[in-house]
């Protein structure tokens, strides 16, 4: 009873951690050791990522844009790019749309051209013999 | 285990609570913030979950060890969490190794999956 237990000091409840390792395919059982370390490990990953969220801001307020920012910007934060994006407003959203739009059209453009010129070079050449023979 | 869909992410509160105390006094964390980060938390248990068996099955083991979770943070790249983790790692052996010795009489290995079988 003199020491005390290491999952004690931890914040997250194992339980929980417990149910999201085994919700992955390949996970039967999970023992006590690499759950305590699975949870440790995760409450270091929470606070180091806020931690540096926070450092890139000058206000008193932590906010998912400097979340998202952090995440953008490391590769090995790779894993979390689809659940946390950059957020756009609006008009940034409409540029982004207009600018694609514009790429998109030119794009258009070029290939129908060179998809018109594939075809007639193969027209003049097999659509002859059909043409002959009805 | 896992009936609700609320069950696979760890939970905001708690996840808010640990991010206050490591930032300083007075900063507060908008509620956009505070599920992303809980969600990230909960994807990251996934993430290193995976990574750790990717190692059992390289080395054609079967149960995932404490040794398997140190050896995935480097393979995802996340040295830094190494030194610390194998504190931890020390400090739990040393831990439950005192327990036992005291609850005395039961199997070191008999112990461990017991813990494991009650969970199931």
């Amino acid at each position: 009873m003199s020491t005390p237990k290491p999952e004690k000091e931890l914040h997250l409840p194992l339980s929980r951690v417990k149910t999201i390792m085994k919700s992955s395919p390949d996970v039967d059982a999970v023992g006590p050791e690499p759950l305590y370390l699975v949870t440790k490990v995760t409450e270091l990953f929470v606070t180091d990522l806020a931690k540096r969220a926070y450092k890139s801001n000058k206000t008193n307020l932590l906010e998912y844009k400097h979340i998202a920012e952090v995440v953008q910007e490391d590769d090995t934060l790779d894993f979390l790019r689809e659940i946390m994006p950059r957020k756009i407003t609006v008009r940034q959203f409409k540029e982004l749309m207009a600018k694609k739009a514009a790429k998109g059209n030119e794009s258009d453009e070029t290939s129908e051209e060179s998809s018109e010129e594939d075809s007639s070079d193969e027209s003049s050449s097999s659509s002859n013999p059909d043409s002959q023979h009805s | 285990m896992a009936e609700k869909l609320e069950d696979l992410n760890l939970p905001l509160t708690v996840v808010t609570r640990i991010v206050k105390e490591t930032l300083p006094e007075g900063v507060a964390i908008s509620k956009e913030a505070r599920t992303g980060l809980a969600k990230a938390a909960s994807v990251f248990v996934l993430y290193v979950t995976s990574a750790a068996t990717n190692i059992v099955k390289n080395n054609k083991r079967k149960a995932l060890t404490g040794q398997d979770v140190l050896e995935a943070m480097t393979d995802i790249e996340f040295d830094r969490f190494v030194e610390p983790l194998r504190e931890a790692l020390e400090n739990y052996k040393q831990v439950t190794s005192a327990k036992k010795l005291a609850t005395g009489k039961k199997k070191d290995d008999s112990d461990d999956i017991e813990m494991v079988d009650d969970d199931q």
